[in-house]
C-alpha cells in the first residue's frame, strides 16, 4: 500500500462513516475523549486503516511508516480523536515490536492498535524530571520474577491504563544510566496504586502511580537487564515525529475553528501571520523527519529542534485564542469554551512535558553545536 | 542533477563564493554553468548559490539573472528591482512613457541597458492595456545614486528617472508573481546562509573564549541562545525547501518573511555571544549584521509579509493550504 492509494482511500471512508465516527461533544471529559478515542481505533482497525504501517508480527499491514503519518494527521485534523492520548500508540508500540519477546508483542500490540487497552509509560519520578537517568524506582531480582517497589510521576493515563511500560534501577543507586532495565507491567497487579493528579487545564490525565512490592515476571523485562536507558533512547524518536507531526496537524485544525468564530478584529494579524509560518515550519520539517524514520534512517538530537519548534507553535497559537476568544476563554462555562480554555491552559505546558525546552536546547547545544560539556 | 552531481555543483559554488565577489563573481557563475543549471535545476541552481553567497557575504547580480529568467529574458542582463520593502514592479507608465522608482545590484552600473518591469495602468475599459509589462531601458537615461548607507558592501544602486523605454511589452499576470517568488527564495537562502554564517562564528568564540576559568560556551545562558538560533535558522530553510516543494508564492512569502525573521534574532544572540569583539570592524560579524538588514527589506520584509498573511487568512478566514505529506 503507498500513500498516493492509502489517502484517497481513508479520507473517503472517513468521508462515509462521518456519523458514526463523530465525538459526542455536548461535555469536554477526558472519560469522553478516552472512550472517542477507543472508538475511532476499534473502527479504523476494522477497516484496516489503523493495521497499515505496522509489521505484520504484531497484527498489521506492513507498509510505509508514513501510511501512519497520514492516518494521524487525518483523525486529529477532522477533529476525531485528542492528539496527545492518540499518539501514546505512536510511542509505546514501536518499544514493545523493538524490546519484547516477539510472543509478547504479538500477543499485546494488536490490543493497544485496536483500542481494546490503554497503556502508560512509567518514566518520571517526584525525584527525577528532567534528570531521567537518576530514576529510583527498584526492581530486585527475585527466583520467579522482578519485584518492584517505587513511584512514577506524571504518569499519562494511568487511571485507564492495563499495561505499563516501565523503568526500574536494577543496577546499584548511583548505576545512573547504566543501571536501568525496563518492564512490562500488568496495571492489576497486586500492589500498584494509581492517584489522578488535579491540574490546572482540568483533565486529570497526569496520574502519580506507587509500586509496593509488585511482582513482574521475568517475560515482561523489555530489552536486556540494565539495557532500560536505551530502550527509553529509542522511544524518543517516535515521541518526536509522528506524534508531533499528528499534534501538528491538530494545531493546524484549531487555529483553523479560530480565524472562523473569533471576531474580525480580535486577532493581531502579525500574531496570526507569525503564528501561521511557524506552523507551516514545523510541518515542513517534520514532513522531511517522517520521511527519515520511514526509510529506516536513525532519528537523534535533530529531533530537539522539532520538538522546540512544535512547542513554539502550540504556544503561539494557543495566546491567539486567548486573546481572540477572551470573553470564552475567560467567562464562558459551556462545553466549547471550556475546550478552548483547557487547551489554552495545557498549551503553557508544552514547553515542560516531553523534556522541557531547556532540555531540548541542552541537547541542541551539546550534541547539534558541539560547545562541549555544560559544566 | 543527481546526488554525485550536486555535491559537486555545491563545492564548485561554495569555492567560487569563497574566492570571487561582484563582478568576478559573475565572470565565474558564467564560467562554472551556473545559468545553464537556473534553466534545468532551478532549486539547485538557487538554494546553493543564494545560501553560500549569505555565508561569504559576497555579491553578485544573481538576484537580476533570476528576475530576469522569471520574466522571460534569457540574456545575463541588469534588471531594476522594486524599491526597499516593495514587491510591485518598480516602474509604472506614464503616459507613453515609463517612471522608474527602484534599486539595482552593482551590475547596474557596469551595463548599457537594464530589464524594468512596468506596472501597467491602462485606461480602466479592460482592453487588455492594464497588468504587467516589461521594458529595456538605456541605464544612461536614469539617475542611479550608488548606496552606502547601512551596507555598503552590498553596493546597492537606488534608480529613478523617467526614461525613454524602447518598447513595453506585456507579460502574463503570472511572470511577475513568479520573479518576486524567485527573488523571494533567493533572498531566503541568502539570509539562511548569512544566518548560519553568524552562529558559526559565535560557536566558534563561545568555545575559544575563556573567562572565569572556563569557555563561555559553558554558560548555559549562552549555549541557549545558540541553540535558539539554530531552531530559527533550520525552521526557515525548513520552510524554504517546503516552498520550492509545493511551488506556490505564499509558501515562499512565508519562507522569506521566517528568513527575515530568523536572521535578524540570530543578529541579535550572536552580536551578544560576540560581545565586544564582534563590535569592531576587525571582527567579520558586522558585514553579517548590516547585510541581513538589507536583505530582509527586499521583496517584503518579515514584518510587512507576516502583516499581510494575517490579514490575508483574516479576510479569507481561512488557512494557507498545508503542505502535503
Amino acid at each position: 500500500m503507498e500513500l498516493d492509494a492509502f489517502g484517497p482511500a481513508l479520507d473517503r471512508w472517513l468521508d462515509e462513516h462521518a456519523a458514526a465516527l463523530a465525538p459526542d461533544r455536548a461535555t469536554e471529559t477526558l472519560d469522553q475523549h478516552m472512550a472517542q478515542l477507543a472508538k475511532v481505533k476499534r473502527l479504523t482497525y476494522d477497516a484496516g486503516f489503523m493495521r497499515w504501517g505496522w509489521p505484520e508480527r504484531v497484527g498489521g499491514l506492513g507498509g510505509s511508516t508514513i501510511l501512519r503519518a497520514y492516518l494521524g494527521e487525518a483523525l486529529a485534523g477532522r477533529d476525531l480523536v485528542e492528539p496527545g492520548i492518540y499518539s501514546m500508540t505512536e510511542t509505546l508500540a514501536p518499544t514493545m515490536i523493538d524490546h519484547a519477546r516477539p510472543a509478547l508483542a504479538a500477543d499485546m500490540v494488536p490490543r493497544l492498535l485496536r483500542g481494546e487497552e490503554t497503556w502508560c509509560q512509567g518514566f518520571s519520578e517526584p525525584g527525577t524530571g528532567s534528570n531521567l537517568a537518576a530514576l529510583a524506582c527498584r526492581a530486585i531480582r527475585g527466583d520467579e520474577g522482578w519485584r518492584v517497589t517505587g513511584e512514577k510521576v506524571w504518569t499519562s493515563l494511568a487511571q485507564y491504563a492495563q499495561r505499563c511500560v516501565l523503568l526500574t534501577r536494577t543496577g546499584a543507586p548511583d548505576s545512573a544510566h547504566g543501571g536501568i532495565t525496563a518492564l512490562f507491567v500488568d496495571m492489576d497487579s497486586p500492589g500498584i496504586t494509581v492517584r489522578p493528579i488535579e491540574t490546572m487545564h482540568g483533565a486529570p490525565e497526569f496520574c502519580e502511580v506507587f509500586f509496593d512490592d509488585v511482582d513482574v515476571p521475568f517475560g515482561r523485562t523489555l530489552g536486556q537487564e540494565g539495557q532500560g536507558w536505551s530502550v527509553a533512547m529509542d522511544l524518543l524518536p517516535f515521541e518526536r515525529s509522528t506524534a508531533l507531526w499528528t499534534k501538528a496537524a491538530y494545531l493546524r485544525r484549531r487555529l483553523q475553528d479560530l480565524v472562523e468564530v473569533a471576531p474580525a478584529d480580535a486577532l493581531d494579524p502579525a500574531a496570526l501571520g507569525a503564528a501561521v509560518q511557524l506552523l507551516a515550519a514545523f510541518r515542513a520539517r517534520s514532513r522531511a523527519t517522517q520521511y527519515r524514520l520511514a526509510t529506516g534512517e536513525h532519528l537523534g538530537p535533530e529531533t530537539s529542534i522539532d520538538k522546540v519548534l512544535v512547542a513554539s507553535a502550540e504556544q503561539a497559537v494557543y495566546d491567539l485564542v486567548e486573546a481572540g476568544l477572551a470573553p470564552e476563554v475567560l467567562l464562558g462555562d459551556d462545553a466549547g469554551p471550556s475546550r478552548w480554555r483547557s487547551e489554552y491552559l495545557f498549551s503553557r505546558a508544552a514547553t515542560i512535558y516531553g523534556g522541557t525546552a531547556e532540555i531540548q536546547r541542552n541537547i541542541i547545544a551539546r550534541r547539534l553545536l558541539d560547545l562541549g560539556a555544560d559544566r | 542533477m543527481d546526488r554525485a552531481e550536486l555535491a559537486l555543483f555545491d563545492r564548485t559554488l561554495r569555492g567560487a563564493t569563497e574566492a570571487h565577489s561582484g563582478a568576478a563573481l559573475d565572470a565565474a557563475l558564467v564560467e562554472l554553468g551556473w545559468h545553464e543549471a537556473l534553466v534545468d535545476d532551478r532549486p539547485a541552481a538557487v538554494s546553493l548559490l543564494f545560501e553560500h553567497q549569505g555565508r561569504t557575504a559576497v555579491t553578485s547580480g544573481a538576484l537580476d539573472d533570476v528576475v530576469a529568467r522569471a520574466l522571460g529574458t534569457d540574456t545575463a542582463c541588469a534588471v531594476v528591482l522594486p524599491a526597499l520593502g516593495r514587491a510591485e514592479p518598480p516602474a509604472h507608465e506614464d503616459s507613453g512613457g515609463v517612471i522608474v522608482d527602484g534599486l539595482g545590484t552593482p551590475r547596474l552600473l557596469r551595463t548599457d541597458t537594464a530589464l524594468v518591469a512596468v506596472r501597467r495602468d491602462g485606461d480602466g475599459d479592460g482592453d487588455g492595456d492594464e497588468g504587467e509589462a516589461v521594458a529595456v531601458v538605456k541605464t544612461a537615461d536614469l539617475a542611479c545614486r550608488p548606496v552606502r548607507g547601512m551596507d555598503p558592501d552590498l553596493g546597492l544602486v537606488e534608480v529613478t528617472g523617467a526614461p525613454t523605454a524602447a518598447a513595453v511589452t506585456p507579460i502574463d499576470p503570472d511572470r511577475w508573481d513568479g520573479a518576486v517568488t524567485g527573488a523571494r527564495l533567493a533572498l531566503g537562502h541568502e539570509l539562511v546562509g548569512a544566518s548560519a554564517a553568524m552562529l558559526e562564528l559565535a560557536r566558534v568564540h563561545a568555545l575559544n573564549r575563556i573567562q572565569f576559568g572556563r569557555p563561555i560556551s559553558a554558560f548555559q545562558a549562552v549555549r541557549h541562545r545558540l541553540a535558539d538560533s539554530l531552531v530559527a535558522l533550520e525552521s526557515a530553510h525548513a520552510l524554504l525547501e517546503a516552498a520550492w516543494l509545493d511551488g506556490s508564492s505564499e509558501t515562499a512569502a512565508m519562507a522569506k518573511a521566517l528568513a527575515g525573521r530568523s536572521a535578524r534574532m540570530v543578529a541579535g544572540h550572536c552580536q551578544q555571544v560576540l560581545a565586544g569583539m564582534g563590535f569592531t570592524t576587525e571582527h567579520p560579524l558586522h558585514r553579517y549584521v548590516r547585510r541581513v538588514l538589507v536583505l530582509d527589506e527586499l521583496f517584503g520584509s518579515a514584518r510587512s509579509l507576516t502583516d499581510a498573511l494575517g490579514r490575508d487568512v483574516l479576510s479569507r478566514r481561512r488557512l494557507p493550504p498545508p503542505l502535503p505529506l
